[in-house]
């Protein structure tokens, strides 16, 4: 059934269009996505908790809801906009229509805009702050809800949320090395590549001390991607701090912000930030351009890489700091995601190639 | 970032390119799209560019594009002789297709390269190999895991009988090096592999096939890869076939990107390109089609083309990004992320683009002319063109498509398939034909399930179900179209007229306004809106985007600052409206840049010049309809739309933006309707007095009988409406009047049937522009057939071999005339035929034609140009091209034509006034016999070389009582070139008679060995098949299509037959290029040489 639904950014702009499934108001960060395939891992990546995510490719569901491809245990965006949701999905592995999967996973939903014109405004303003309403009722009160929302601090506890609260063992086959994976919303592509290639993994909550990490006696750490600003999490990154040295790390995506932070770069908000599948990241050490799958609305300020840090990629597109590497100690961190999902597998190397230094 | 790289300057070296000569079906204007694009990048690189191709109606061709441009015939040993005069540093071979790839590997194997030092640029010719034979690129596709299908390579019948013993059928047959699918096709039995497979060895190079096992309705997806040196690879764009494997892509509907591949399969294909490309060390852009199973992860590769293709021209327009001119510069050595996207100025080309936007291509067939084709489709290529459309939705970017066929179908339902019977439908669902999209629009219509369709057509449900929506639609407008209904099929890219049409109203207009009033269209969110293709959803700012209409979005158009025009393109190619007016329209926008306007252009066809997107101001992607054309006009505030370009399809839209209020310069509708308005026409040439053949418009078969016994026989037929001679026809007598009454569209007094004297004479065309004042005519043509054979068809000499002076004056004067009573401003084209000393007008046409760029080229008088800025108010002589006659060249050109019967199964091969080629060479030589021989080399007819003395082949000859006379002068003097005659009784005893040596063959009905045997066999060289007469639907039609099948080249003229011996006589000239000819033109001018 399909109702009266709207997006309002706190400029003012409005688009008017049609809900799907769930009457809800949702209050999140308005940013765009760019992969022409992928919704299901998108609409389940944790890095998009707190953000509505609007889908730039105009034809979303079209091959339904696998369940295999989500990346959380459920749909981690606070809204979804489309153009246009396909009525009659088709395919092999589907499971559930994605219009009833977003109805089942409480994700409010506005199809019918002209989502062209929406992300030209935010590329435009940037990022912003906004209130997508389903329903009468949630219409109702979209501006009284948006007014005090925009003014707010929004990322604080996105990682919280999404990320585990308790220890999850991986196991994986004839003794690889033992990874702790620090979760600040670690996507299911990740765990299954390292596990894939041989590591046993412990996936710690973002919040486990240093102790609690020593306590697992891990061979190397991963600090994961996750939503937000990296800046939210002070504590981890004090911890991180204390660990370096001890063990050989890797960081994706805010954990590659998180490793730089405590290196004692900076980090900085991206005008409408990197999400989609064909970012061109240049590897400066094999002189070769990788296509990778980038979700952040941070970025490493690479201008404020300490002496001891060596930058290793940097994105063709803005020329922001993609991936750096420790000069004396086994520390290397990328921005985009080597676990794609969604997204080319072009960085895919990086994985095993860090593995394989632990060895 | 500056940090991240170093640009590199490539050094000035002089390479050669190579195009892909005529259209032909399976190698069209695509590759004078990539070949332009190719020159541009290589001289925006400092390159001087050497560019050889035999196809004159291309833009590539003209002495702007490259610095040297030879019109020579695209052969080894012609590539040989202008690689030892012009001693080029390096060859670019990818940018021709498999002509190009071709002569390059030619060259390679012949030592050419070698000998010359000649570094061949891009993909290395091993992968060129690697990838075309087919042994070998299965077992590389093996040895880095990548999937194949079971296959056996074969060199004979037999051997691939065995095969198919083992594994059973059916299977597909691929032969090696053949451009289009030639000679393959799927089989079912013995008996067809035996015929397909004989068929396919013959068409091979190295007459090699595959035979391998069937993936028959597994999808069909296409990745556009680029790869450069540095190892750095992008995908540009994949695509989806709807018509699953079984059907040539490009005999499918596709659409970019794909719509039922999950992530996982688009990247795990994405992958496996990246995988093949490497492992083939691929340079530049390369094509990968995968086969992936409907029902499980499971895929197959089935091709890999390492060059530009029709489907990167398709992926070039789909997405903005240009494949071509990438390409080109990774060839020069430059990678991926030293090199531009030209399209957003921001980003690199190492860039994958993202679309928000769906692309559908539908293929134009040519089975509207040709009513006794094989329509069925399969391996191999039938389509002599494409449209595309572009939409938001794939409802909307499929009605675009449909209605840029220009076949008069505006909607999926109501169609003539609307007639047909279950049976039928079913049929061409099950076996597909052209008519395929629109018996499964009929079919759902009728309410068969979408599950039924699915199963027999093996169509992805998903496409079905889309299909689905826009045939309730439809239905719904006809039944009780609620507001809401209209709008939806507005954003749906309805026209309209077919909106009107399905709600069955004259209120159209007002319909429609109120549709949009009742969703209340704003400022903001127009009707008309146009969106951009920028690479990037609008991610990045798009410097140079090109639009599609996406009516009730925002609109994006920049109006340009300065006076725009709106240049009307001709859509897809078709036989009859070909490359030559694209050629046309490019010049047109060229020539409104150089006068101080923007040039908007409409128009829908990928493969074209006109469509790339730095070659207008405004590049509006769209059906060049009048809706599109009058959005266009509004959107840029143009002051002007020049229709005389995009040929027959701009003209006609001539009535319908006048009432509209949009403003047409040059030729307006009037003269237009002067021109086609056969009563207007007479009275304009009657006051002129001017002759043209006598005929009369009949409205029943009754009257046409009257009127062609009182003409007397033959006479010309014809439907009023005309395109490219559709439906035109001699009749020798009344039975054959009557048979072609029965057959052609019914006569009424509203569409009532033309009825002219034949009259068998010279033929002549002239292009021309005039001002109201002057007229330039910068050449006249003279056809080699006598008339009766369509001007498209026949071969065409200039200068004037045979009128004198006098008579060319005289041509010049009535053009002159004619044009000034036409109120022409601008191109004219008329057609002469010169009977018994008398002058007759045929046709003339107040817009450009198929001889204008040829035209153009050797005479150097920019005649585009010239007509452009005469619609924008000009004189004549004001402009440096001079008026009246332009001295004619030291040199001689002849057009020949070029056909695909090949490709087109039950075709009859006889000329008349029906066009039937599919393209052109050009031959130009100091002498008429020297650029006849090139021409017919380069038109693909094996010239033996006779100054060796020694026997020359054999000609199978069959001659018509008519022309009995006639053809003994012709045929002794093959005989006299030592030739060996071949006949069947009648023409054997009359060669007997005559004294000329002849071998007696059997008829078809004396049993075997008979003439098809020898044809068969290739025991023949040449067959001449007279045809003039009656329809010979028996033995006559069976020899041409064996040759046609047996690839023996037959001329169906005696006018041809004697230009072929002339040739044989003769020696050419070495070869030269336009740039040499021109100034030899000029000096020859200076110093007042006569010719």
């Amino acid at each position: 059934m399909r109702k009266p639904a709207a997006l309002l950014l706190a400029d003012g702009t409005r688009f008017d269009g049609e809900g799907i499934g769930y009457d809800a108001l949702a209050l999140g960060e308005a940013v765009f996505y760019t992969g022409m395939t992928g919704y299901e891992e998108a609409l389940t990546d944790p890095s998009y908790a707190g953000q509505i995510l609007t889908f730039t490719y105009p034809l979303v569901g079209n091959y339904g809801i696998s369940g295999a491809a989500s990346q959380h245990e459920r749909a981690c965006v606070a809204g979804a906009v489309m153009k246009r949701i396909a009525p009659h999905p088709s395919h092999h592995a589907m499971k559930i229509d994605l219009s009833s999967w977003l109805a089942e996973q409480r994700v409010p939903t506005l199809v019918g805009i002209d989502t062209r014109a929406l992300v030209t405004v935010l590329r435009e303003h940037g990022t912003i702050r906004a209130a997508l309403a389903v329903g009468e009722s949630a219409l109702a009160r979209i501006e009284s809800a948006l007014v005090p929302y925009a003014r707010q601090t929004t990322t604080v506890g996105l990682v919280a949320d999404v990320a585990t609260r308790h220890v999850r063992n991986v196991a994986a086959g004839n003794g690889g090395p033992h990874v702790v994976v620090i979760d600040c919303g670690v996507k299911r592509a990740i765990v299954r590549d390292l596990s894939a290639l041989g590591a046993r993994l412990s996936v710690m909550p973002y919040a486990a001390t240093r102790e609690e990490i020593l306590a697992r006696e891990p061979d190397a750490i991963v600090i994961s991607p996750g939503p937000g600003d990296p800046t939210d999490l002070p504590e981890t990154i004090e911890t991180l701090k204390g660990l370096l040295g001890d063990f050989p790390m890797f960081g994706v995506c805010l954990g590659h912000q998180l490793l730089a932070l405590a290196c004692g770069a900076t980090t900085f908000k991206l005008p409408y930030g990197h999400r989609g599948g064909n970012q061109p990241v240049k590897d400066l050490q094999r002189g070769a351009v990788l296509v990778t799958a980038h979700n952040h609305g941070y970025a490493v300020d690479g201008a404020t890489l300490p002496s001891e840090l060596e930058a290793t990629m940097v994105n063709l597109n803005d020329g922001t700091n993609e991936g750096f590497r420790h000069r004396s100690l086994p520390i290397s961190a990328v921005q985009f995601h080597p676990e794609a999902s969604p997204g080319p597998f072009d960085a895919r190397y990086l994985f095993a190639e860090w593995l394989a230094t632990l060895s | 970032m500056a940090g991240a790289v170093t640009v590199r300057t490539v050094p000035r070296r002089s390479v050669l390119v190579i195009g892909s000569g005529p259209i032909v079906i399976g190698q069209a204007a695509e590759f004078d799209y990539a070949g332009v694009q190719a020159c541009r990048a290589l001289r925006e690189e400092g390159q001087r560019v050497i560019l050889v191709n035999s196809n004159p109606a291309t833009i590539m061709t003209d002495p702007e594009i490259a610095d040297v441009v030879y019109l020579e015939p695209l052969t080894a040993a012609s590539l040989d002789a202008i690689i030892a005069r012009e001693r080029p540093d390096a060859l670019l071979p990818t940018l021709g297709g498999q002509t190009g790839l071709n002569l390059a590997v030619e060259l390679h194997e012949a030592g050419t390269l070698e000998r010359y030092g000649l570094e061949l640029l891009g993909t290395p010719i091993e992968t060129i190999k690697l990838a075309e034979d087919r042994a070998q690129f299965k077992e590389a596709m093996l040895r880095i895991g990548e999937p194949v299908p079971a296959s056996a390579v074969v060199n004979d019948v037999e051997s691939g009988v065995r095969f198919a013993n083992e594994l059973g059928y059916p299977l597909v047959v691929r032969p090696a090096y053949t451009l289009g699918g030639t000679g393959g096709g799927v089989v079912r039995s013995e008996n067809e592999l035996r015929h397909i497979l004989a068929a396919g060895l013959g068409a091979s190079l190295i007459n090699q096939a595959l035979v391998e096992t069937s993936l028959l309705g597994w999808k069909e997806i296409e990745y556009e890869i680029l790869r450069d040196r540095a190892d750095n690879c992008i995908i540009v764009c994949n695509m989806e076939n709807i018509d699953p494997v079984g059907v040539h892509t490009g005999d499918s509907i596709v659409v970019a990107p794909s719509q039922t591949l999950s992530d996982q399969e688009y990247q795990l294909l994405r992958s496996a390109s990246l995988n093949v490309i490497r492992a083939l060390n691929v340079q530049g852009g390369c094509n990968i089609q995968f086969a992936l199973h409907p029902e499980r992860t499971e895929y197959n590769i089935i091709e890999v083309n390492p060059r530009v293709s029709r489907s990167s021209a398709l992926a070039s327009k789909a997405t903005g990004y240009p494949i071509a001119k990438i390409s080109t510069k990774i060839a020069l050595g430059k990678t991926l992320d030293e090199i531009e996207n030209p399209v957003t100025g921001v980003t690199k080309a190492a860039y994958e683009p993202t679309l928000d936007y769906v692309v559908v291509k539908i293929p134009r067939w040519p089975f509207d002319k040709f009513p006794r084709a094989d329509t069925r489709l399969g391996t191999q290529m039938k389509s002599t063109g494409e449209a595309m459309g572009i939409g938001r939705t794939f409802g909307a970017a499929l009605v675009k498509a449909v209605r840029g066929l220009d076949l008069g179908r505006e909607t999926l339902t109501g169609t003539s398939v609307a007639l047909w019977n279950e049976d039928q439908l079913d049929d061409a669902i099950t076996a597909p034909t052209h008519e395929r999209l629109f018996a499964l629009a009929e079919s759902l219509r009728r309410g068969v399930p979408v599950a039924a369709l699915a199963k027999a057509s093996a169509i992805d449900p998903f496409w079905l179900n889309e299909l689905g929506e826009l045939v309730e639609l439809e239905e719904r407008l006809r039944a009780q179209p609620a507001g809401h209904d209209l709008r939806v099929a507005a954003e749906l890219g309805y026209s309209q007229a077919s909106i009107a049409r399905l709600t069955d109203t004259n209120r159209n207009v007002s319909l429609w306004n109120q549709a949009s009033h009742a969703e209340g269209e704003g400022q903001g969110a127009g009707r008309n809106a146009f969106r951009m293709v920028d690479t990037a959803a609008a991610e990045f700012p798009a410097r140079s985007p090109y639009y599609y209409l996406s009516r009730y979005e925002q609109d994006e158009m920049r109006r340009p600052a300065r006076e725009a025009i709106v240049v009307v393109g001709s859509g897809p190619i078709r036989i009859g409206q070909g490359i030559e007016f694209d050629y046309s329209c490019v010049r047109a926008a060229w020539a409104l840049r150089e006068a101080g306007r923007a040039a908007v252009v409409v128009n829908n066809n990928p493969e074209t010049v006109s469509t790339d997107f730095d070659v207008s101001d405004v590049l509006v992607f769209e059906p060049p309809g009048p809706d599109e054309v009058q959005a266009a006009y509004d959107a840029t505030g143009a002051s002007g739309v020049l229709l005389a370009f995009g040929g027959q399809t701009a003209i006609n839209l001539a009535a319908e933006l006048t009432k509209r209020g949009v403003r047409i310069i040059g030729s307006d509708r009037k003269s237009v309707d002067m021109a086609e308005d056969r009563r207007k026409f007479d009275a304009a040439l009657a006051r002129l007095g001017v002759a043209r053949p006598e005929g009369r418009a009949a409205s029943s078969f009754r009257q046409a009988r009257a009127i062609a016994r009182e003409l007397g026989f033959p006479v010309l037929v014809r439907p009023s409406y005309v395109l490219g001679g559709r439906g035109m026809e001699i009749v020798y007598n009344e039975g054959q009047l009557a048979s072609y009454v029965e057959t052609a569209p019914p006569i009424t007094p509203g569409a009532p049937l033309l009825v002219d004297k034949y009259l068998r004479g010279l033929e002549l065309e002239v292009d021309a522009v005039y001002d109201g004042q002057d007229v330039l005519v910068p050449g006249i043509f003279e056809h080699v057939e006598r008339a009766g054979i369509h001007s498209g068809d026949s071969i065409s000499v200039y200068p004037p071999q045979i009128i004198d002076a006098l008579m060319q004056a005289r041509i010049v004067e009535i053009t002159r005339s004619i044009a000034h009573e036409l109120q022409t401003r601008g191109s004219i084209n008329i057609q002469f035929v010169l009977h018994e000393g008398e002058l007759y007008i045929i046709e003339a046409n107040p817009r450009a034609s198929r001889t204008v760029p040829i035209i153009s080229k050797v005479t150097g008088v920019n005649l585009v140009a010239a007509a452009t800025r005469v619609a924008l108010g000009e004189k004549l002589r004001d402009m440096p091209y001079g008026t009246g006659l332009t001295p004619a060249t030291p040199f001689v050109v002849v057009k020949i034509p070029v056909f695909s019967f090949a490709k087109m199964h039950g075709v009859e091969t006889i000329l008349g006034p029906e066009m039937k080629s599919t393209g052109e060479v050009l031959g130009v030589d100091q002498t008429f016999a020297g650029a006849l021989r090139k021409g017919f080399i380069a038109a693909g007819v094996r010239v033996p070389d006779t100054s060796v003395p020694g026997k020359r082949g054999r000609i199978l000859v069959s001659i018509s009582d008519q022309e009995k006379a006639d053809a003994i002068a012709v045929l002794r003097r093959y005989a006299a070139c030592g030739f060996a005659l071949v006949a069947t009784d009648g023409t054997h005893e009359l060669l007997v008679e005559n004294g000329i040596d002849s071998e007696r063959i059997n008829k078809i009905s004396d049993g075997s060995p008979h003439v098809l045997d020898a044809i068969a066999s290739r025991s023949v060289d040449l067959v001449i098949n007279d045809a003039v007469g009656p329809r010979q639907l028996s033995d006559g039609y069976r020899i041409r299509r064996a040759a046609v099948e047996a690839s023996v080249a037959c001329l169906t003229s005696l006018d041809t037959a004697g230009a072929l011996v002339e040739a044989l006589e003769s020696s050419a000239g070495p070869p030269r290029s336009l740039q040499e000819y021109r100034a030899a033109a000029q000096a020859s001018q200076y110093y007042g040489v006569a010719r």
